[in-house]
């Protein structure tokens, strides 16, 4: 049972009373977070207070290298109390000459990858990690350089080492493997799925991703300045890029006690559900591609170009708009473009209705989509998902409602949740989010005060300030928490887009499945592969367990030249 | 050689020819009534005469060797053409004897099982999914189209599928008939590997299947074979269940069965482009209560309904 109402008191005070002498500090570093400072040995203990009997929802965990500042590694579990709106910052200090921590995932299994993550960037080993290969860092990267660490340069080049390979699973024995990926049809990214198949049933798989990371939490805090990293953040994602730039300008917005004025949040917020609308209605013309309903993805496409032009008449760009900066907005929405707005919103809404009712009726989508891809609200928890990934499976969790930001407070929407867990529910969440969206632009144009859209910053941000924030995207909630440095850029920017945790759930979703369910499934919770995934690509390519590397494919396609023209000569 | 052995031969010629010169035509049509459905301008309807012409003229690249792997895609064909020697289009089918309804279940099966061996021999884990999948819908299917042919042959009397043809134009419809022909239809769907039954091929899930190793000149031929067959099988549908008129001059009763012809694959086309595909397990229970279905067929025949 969760326990409603609890204050930040509370939980400091259950925390001591567990921990004892392990706890070190606590304090409310704005009036929505709170950092628990605690000794590493605790961190068992202190995860499963907060998952197990506090019910805190675990968002993702941060490795910091502090040693320039405090001599330490600093790991940050982030968890959310949503009820009571508040973020928990559970921080401990890790000693270079032990950089070793209990592992969390034996108790979350959702903190994962994020565990991985921070061995592979910081270098502090998570102890007691059941799955602890490499996630992030390309397979030829060498052992022991760890790129989030201060002193390695952001355009630093390690020397390759060809001979690398993935740490593949084996399929279970009597099972075959079928690749999927990493350049599949209907991935629009690389991502690469082993699936262990017997006949067409799924009895296991294996992921390797990371194929598209860019290095760009580095670069924000190594090279840019917390002025430009907007437009970076805005390039984490083709689709929800407006999403990243408004999480992380109002991170840093938090971390340093700016407030961006009513009539930028307004827009904040208009913006927002513009790419909620654009984004859904793309999802489902590629669900119905997935399943070969060509008519469906040519028809909400289609239904998709007003939106985009909308986004273009506001902001001079079909996507990545630039209109984000730390105090509010660049650009203003002008009242005159007011009407033009409304008016073409009402013939979006009319076809998304109809496409709502299409859908709806169609038995052969409903054969295809219902109990299928079923993610249980246990595993839903377990594995901490977000989005409709989450609200498909009876979690209802939304960020626009559990941390209101922008002018979310004026303008709520309506939480839709369906409990069956199976690929038809996330449809409906999403086509039902789809029309509640259409009625926020529209709220939002008509109550939008006027004023500034631009907050005056007359002081330097100052360093060590902590700030998180959280923005319902339409694939979920995305993450940005900065902790400020002294050069006018954050000292540690880390970014968890929705993917991140949603794509840890597909192997509990296609178990037993059908070969057949499988890209709808991946599809039903909309990933976006490069979003999740921000250092450099592997030329690996695999086919069934042999795997060739780069040099061998060039070796045998030397080799068959040689061949060739030979036999030609 | 005598003045029947020339009309033979060229009656043949005509009903090869007419197959593999106006499938890609319909298979053209069938496309634009796609794109307009989907709200875009698609592709000229001779886009598929261009597709053959382009494929044919490429590299012809193989994954594997071996005799059957190289001609496959050759026989698949041919055993096509033979197939539309087989079948009534303007007149009696050339090749008709007085049993040839086996042996059109025989030859309609070939092609498949070519498409099969290749998937096989290519050594592609989605060619080995997709030969696995064809196979399971080839024996869901072809019980549905054998009982709809017994309805046929137990009505009229005869194992020529001219007689049955001949036999539907002098008696009209009946309920029997009528069942058979729509149990017909429905696999023609499934023959022409349009959706909801485009299972094999699956592109978003296997990448094109059976064929997914296949390029160029062999592409080509696999892709006129799947063509031509879609158009046989409706030259069969369209002249033994509803043959009426029959006019009696063949290029008359030709053209007619064309523009039947054209009218059935549109249909087939609507149905295509309004459903999503359906995972194989679900279409091979369509296929197996269909097949009972049609029993019914047989059981009315039996009482002569």
């Amino acid at each position: 049972m969760a326990i409603v109402g609890l204050s930040a008191t509370d939980v400091t005070d259950r925390l001591k009373g567990r921990l004892g002498t392990n706890f070190i500090s606590a304090e409310m570093t704005h009036p929505d977070t709170l950092r628990i400072e605690i000794d590493k040995r605790a961190v068992r203990a202190a995860a499963d207070l907060l998952a197990n009997e506090i019910e805190a929802r675990f968002m993702v965990s941060t490795g910091t290298d502090k040693r320039p500042l405090t001599g330490d590694y600093g790991i940050t579990h982030i968890f959310s109390l949503d009820k009571e709106h508040m973020y928990i910052l559970v921080d401990c200090s890790v000693d270079p000459q032990d950089a070793q921590i209990d592992s969390i995932t034996t108790i979350i299994p959702g903190a994962n990858w994020s565990e991985r993550e921070f061995r592979d960037a910081v270098g502090v080993h998570p102890d007691g990690h059941p799955d602890p290969r490499r996630l992030l860092l390309a397979d030829d990267w060498p052992e022991g350089v760890y790129p989030l660490r201060r002193d390695f340069p952001y355009d630093y080049r390690p020397p390759a080492s060809p001979e690398a390979r993935p740490a593949l699973l084996d399929p279970p024995p009597g099972a075959s493997v079928v690749p999927v990926g990493p350049f599949f049809p209907v991935l629009e990214e690389p991502s690469y799925w082993r699936l262990f198949v017997e006949g067409e049933t799924i009895v296991g798989c294996d992921y390797r991703g990371f194929y598209n990371h860019r290095g760009i939490e580095k670069l924000g805090d190594s090279e840019l300045t917390y002025n430009e990293i907007p437009y970076l953040a805005e390039r984490i994602c083709g689709i929800c890029g407006f999403i990243h730039s408004t999480c992380y300008c109002q991170a840093v917005e938090n971390a340093a006690g700016i407030e961006a004025p009513r009539r930028a949040r307004y827009i904040r917020t208009i913006m927002l559900e513009l790419e909620r609308i654009h984004s859904h209605l793309l999802w489902l013309g590629i669900a119905g591609h997935i399943i070969g309903f060509d008519t469906v993805l040519m028809q909400t496409w289609r239904i998709r170009e007003p939106v985009m032009w909308l986004c273009e008449e506001i902001s001079g760009n079909r996507k990545t708009y630039g209109m984000n900066t730390i105090g509010g907005m660049r650009r203003d929405i002008p009242d005159n473009l007011k009407p033009k707005l409304l008016d073409v919103l009402k013939p979006v809404e009319k076809e998304a209705l109809a496409v709502r009712d299409a859908i709806i009726g169609d038995s052969t989508l409903l054969l295809r989509t219902k109990g299928v891809g079923i993610l249980t609200n246990e595993w839903a928890k377990k594995i901490c998902v977000v989005g409709p990934t989450a609200r498909g499976s009876g979690v209802a969790i939304d960020a626009r409602i559990d941390h209101p930001y922008a002018a979310y407070d004026e303008v709520p929407p309506n939480i839709c949740v369906h409990d069956e867990g199976d690929n038809w529910a996330r449809v409906l969440v999403r086509v039902e989010e789809l029309i509640d969206s259409i009625r926020m632009v529209r709220e939002g144009l008509e109550k939008m005060p006027g004023g500034p859209i631009l907050a005056e910053i007359e002081e330097a941000i100052p360093p060590g300030r902590i700030g998180v924030s959280v923005v319902e995207a339409p694939r979920g909630e995305a993450i940005h928490y900065v902790l400020t440095g002294g050069d006018n850029r954050p000292y540690r920017w880390r970014v968890r887009a929705p993917t991140y945790p949603n794509l840890q759930a597909i192997p509990a979703m296609i178990a037993q499945q059908q070969i057949a369910d499988v890209p709808i499934t991946l599809g039903s919770i909309d990933p976006c592969f490069s979003c999740t995934e921000r250092v450099e690509a592997v030329d690996v390519k695999t086919k069934q367990v042999k795997v060739y590397s780069h040099e061998d494919l060039v070796k045998m396609s030397r080799e068959k030249t040689r061949a060739d023209s030979g036999e030609a000569l | 050689m005598n003045s029947n052995t020339i009309i033979t031969i060229g009656l043949c010629a005509l009903n090869a020819g007419v197959v593999l010169f106006l499938s890609p035509l319909y298979e053209g049509i069938m496309r634009k009534l796609r794109a307009a459905i989907h709200s875009r301008k698609g592709p000229p309807i001779t886009q598929p005469y261009l597709d053959i012409l382009k494929l044919l003229g490429k590299e012809d690249l193989r994954t594997a060797r071996g005799v059957i792997y190289g001609m496959a895609p050759a026989l698949a064909l041919a055993s096509v053409l033979v197939l539309a020697l087989l079948v009534p289009m303007g007149g009696a089918p050339p090749l008709g004897f007085s049993g040839d309804v086996i042996v059109v279940l025989y030859v309609a099966a070939m092609s498949a099982v070519l498409v099969m061996l290749t998937a096989y021999g290519s050594a592609s884990p989605y060619a080995f999914i997709g030969g696995s999948r064809e196979m399971m819908m080839l024996l869901t299917v072809e019980p549905v189209l054998a009982v709809a042919l017994v309805v046929g042959a137990l009505k009229a009397g005869t194992l020529a599928t001219g007689g049955i043809a001949t036999w539907q134009i002098h008696h009209g419809p009946t309920i029997s008939m009528t069942i058979a022909g729509i149990a017909f239809f429905l696999a023609l769907q499934a023959q022409a590997g349009k959706l909801p039954f485009d299972i094999a091929e699956a592109d978003q899930e296997i990448m094109g299947g059976p064929l997914v190793e296949q390029s160029g000149p062999r592409l080509a031929l696999f892709k006129w074979t799947s063509w031509a067959k879609q158009l046989v099988f409706t030259f069969l549908l369209v002249n033994v269940f509803i043959p009426w008129p029959r006019l009696g001059i063949l290029a008359a009763d030709l053209g007619l069965s064309m523009v039947k012809a054209l009218v059935a694959l549109i249909v087939v086309a609507l149905i295509d482009v309004v459903n999503p595909r359906l995972r194989i397990d679900q279409s091979m229970h369509y296929f197996a209560r269909l097949a009972i279905a049609s029993l019914a067929a047989v059981a009315f025949a039996v009482i002569g309904m």
